[in-house]
């Protein structure tokens, strides 16, 4: 029954593990079951929790914001991942057979938004595209495209869009990383026959790097869709949610009614909904994209 | 003979990707750009170069803009958050490569759990809990929240890299006698040196670019980190461009610096961890 050589009694080798058990349990695993208790509950945070079942779920369900949020959430999965994830891949496939030294130093660029805190890269952007003194629409009028320049985040139609984007930059260099490892993981003899077949370019990217590429495909696509999911920081330094809901999303509703309006318990009904959003996508990307991986336990 | 059209298409396409490149560090060039510049210069347009570079943005920002507590409060969270997280990580990621325990499969599901549940669905119980214990506006709560989240990660990235580790050491180890807090000292850290550094480079980066912990745990200003002093600068200073602009540059100039000196050990780390 021993896991190994270092195994001993189960008392003793509770010594290593509950340390850091115990401060997970106190501050991650407790108050992830409290949101889930507080989330069936009415709550003003000053007096006692009144127990509402699951009315804070209904009213959300039938709440045209919530609808709102939930549907911006998705549109801005197209930023989030989809762009992301083709960008990425596309370059991965044009830059992999440059120079070592070339893709080093392009890597380097494309990859650092992807360090940088989203909540700082949230001000620069909003920065970039004042309507009054941003570059981004000083570019424009400088190049003739001036009736182009928009109040892009005070626009109603584009500040979705304009928001999403930032995302995109922010990603994409991260899935291009990802898939050139991946791309080096594959045997390069698949390549160099498919070259002696006489495959074009766009073959053999069809059929052979892309299907190769799927456990790749699966890690980036878990990892946009969560972020998509948890989009809080970008979204709150750029927009506020605003102008009028255009760039409403869960967390930043939840945000707004917990702590600005102090609904608690519909507050954690949200963030439980998000939760069981990002388990269910996490559960079919795992079924649907490329095979199982193995696990520790 | 399709070589010879394959050049024009192939420098094209180095072309792009450069310009690609180019336009994704833009927002970097002109952050460092106008941070340089005076409030007159700002006016004549974000591409135009200053008559002479104006550093004492760097000051004002530094010193009027109060970057130096953050600045401050950032390292005095981050270096506990890190130390702890990989001390933490090595003794629980140990049980989970070694040791056996009842409720394995269980206690492993609900720390995968964390990594999957962002601190947005928890943080109003947590707020509410660290408000009990009386930590609202303290380093505590900056730290101590940071290092709960960062024990999963911690724990499966230093288990599945002592599973590497050949067996063989460590079963004459056992045979010598040696005790498993020693061996655990002496053998398993020594070797784990490189997972370790990895994981600290990626618990810096996390904890330094954290906001919504002290977004919602703090609204002091004197224990602010970075990031979130940078709100509330930019709502004191938003005609203010240049020293809004220097103060960004201090936020991300520590990341920068970091990433080109341990550039290959995060992507190597990153992609190790992202496809296993």
């Amino acid at each position: 029954m021993k896991r190994s050589a270092l195994d001993g009694t189960q008392q003793t080798n509770f010594i290593y593990l509950l340390p850091g058990l115990l401060l997970y349990a106190a501050f991650v695993f407790g108050p992830i079951v409290a949101a889930l208790g507080l989330s069936l509950t009415s709550w003003d945070g000053l007096t006692m929790p009144r127990w509402v079942g699951l009315g804070n779920y209904a009213d959300l369900f039938s709440d045209s914001r919530f609808y709102i949020a939930l549907r911006n959430n998705a549109e801005l999965m197209i930023f989030y991942c989809v762009l992301p994830l083709v960008l990425g891949i596309t370059l991965a496939a044009c830059v992999w057979n440059l120079k070592q030294r070339e893709q080093l130093a392009l890597r380097t660029f494309l990859f650092l938004p992807y360090i940088m805190p989203t909540a700082v890269l949230g001000i620069i952007w909003a920065w970039l595209y004042n309507p009054a003194f941003g570059p981004f629409n000083q570019f424009l009028r400088a190049v003739g495209l001036g009736r182009f320049a928009l109040p892009w985040l005070g626009d109603f139609n584009f500040v979705l869009p304009a928001v999403g984007i930032v995302a995109t930059w922010y990603f994409f260099g991260f899935c291009m990383v990802i898939f050139l490892t991946g791309i080096q993981r594959i045997d390069p003899s698949l390549f160099d026959a498919a070259k002696v077949d006489g495959a074009s370019a766009r073959k053999t990217f069809f059929w052979i790097t892309l299907p190769l590429l799927m456990p790749e495909i699966r890690v980036v696509l878990l990892l946009t869709v969560i972020a998509s999911i948890k989009s809080f920081d970008l979204i709150f330094t750029m927009t506020r949610g605003g102008p009028a809901n255009a760039t409403l999303v869960p967390n930043i509703y939840m945000y707004q009614l917990g702590f600005e309006l102090n609904r608690f318990g519909a507050a954690a009904a949200i963030a439980i909904v998000g939760a069981l959003l990002t388990f269910a996508i996490n559960f079919a990307i795992h079924r649907l994209v490329g095979a199982r991986s193995k696990g520790l336990a | 003979m399709s070589r010879s059209s394959n050049i024009p298409a192939a420098l094209f396409l180095r072309v792009v990707l450069w310009l690609l490149a180019l336009v994704t560090i833009i927002p970097f060039l002109l952050l460092l750009l106008t941070s340089i510049k005076s409030k007159a210069d700002v006016l004549k347009g974000a591409f135009a170069l200053p008559a002479y570079p104006h550093f004492e943005n760097y000051l004002d920002a530094w010193n009027a803009g109060h970057f130096n507590i953050y600045f401050w409060n950032s390292i005095v969270v981050v270096i506990p958050v890190v130390a702890a997280s990989v001390f933490l990580g090595l003794l629980t990621g140990f049980a989970f490569a070694y040791l056996s325990f009842p409720l394995r499969r269980t206690l492993f599901a609900i720390l995968t759990l964390g990594m999957m549940v962002p601190a947005e669905a928890f943080i109003i119980p947590l707020y509410y809990e660290m408000r009990y214990l009386g930590l609202i506006n303290t380093y505590a709560a900056l730290i101590i929240p940071q290092i709960a989240m960062s024990i999963p990660f911690s724990t499966i990235f230093l288990a599945s890299a002592m599973q590497q580790l050949p067996e063989e050491v460590l079963e004459a180890a056992v045979l010598d006698g040696a005790g498993r807090f020693y061996i655990l000292r002496k053998i398993v850290i020594p070797l784990m040196i490189p997972a370790m550094s990895t994981l600290a480079l990626f618990l810096f980066i996390w904890t330094w670019n954290e906001f919504l912990i002290p977004f919602i745990l703090v609204n002091d200003d004197a224990y602010r980190t970075l990031p979130l002093g940078m709100l509330f600068f930019q709502g004191r200073y938003t005609v203010n461009t240049p020293v809004l602009t220097a103060g960004a540059v201090i936020v991300i100039f520590p990341l920068i610096l970091t990433y080109l000196v341990f550039q290959r050990r995060f992507i190597a780390g990153l992609t190790a961890g992202a496809t296993k």
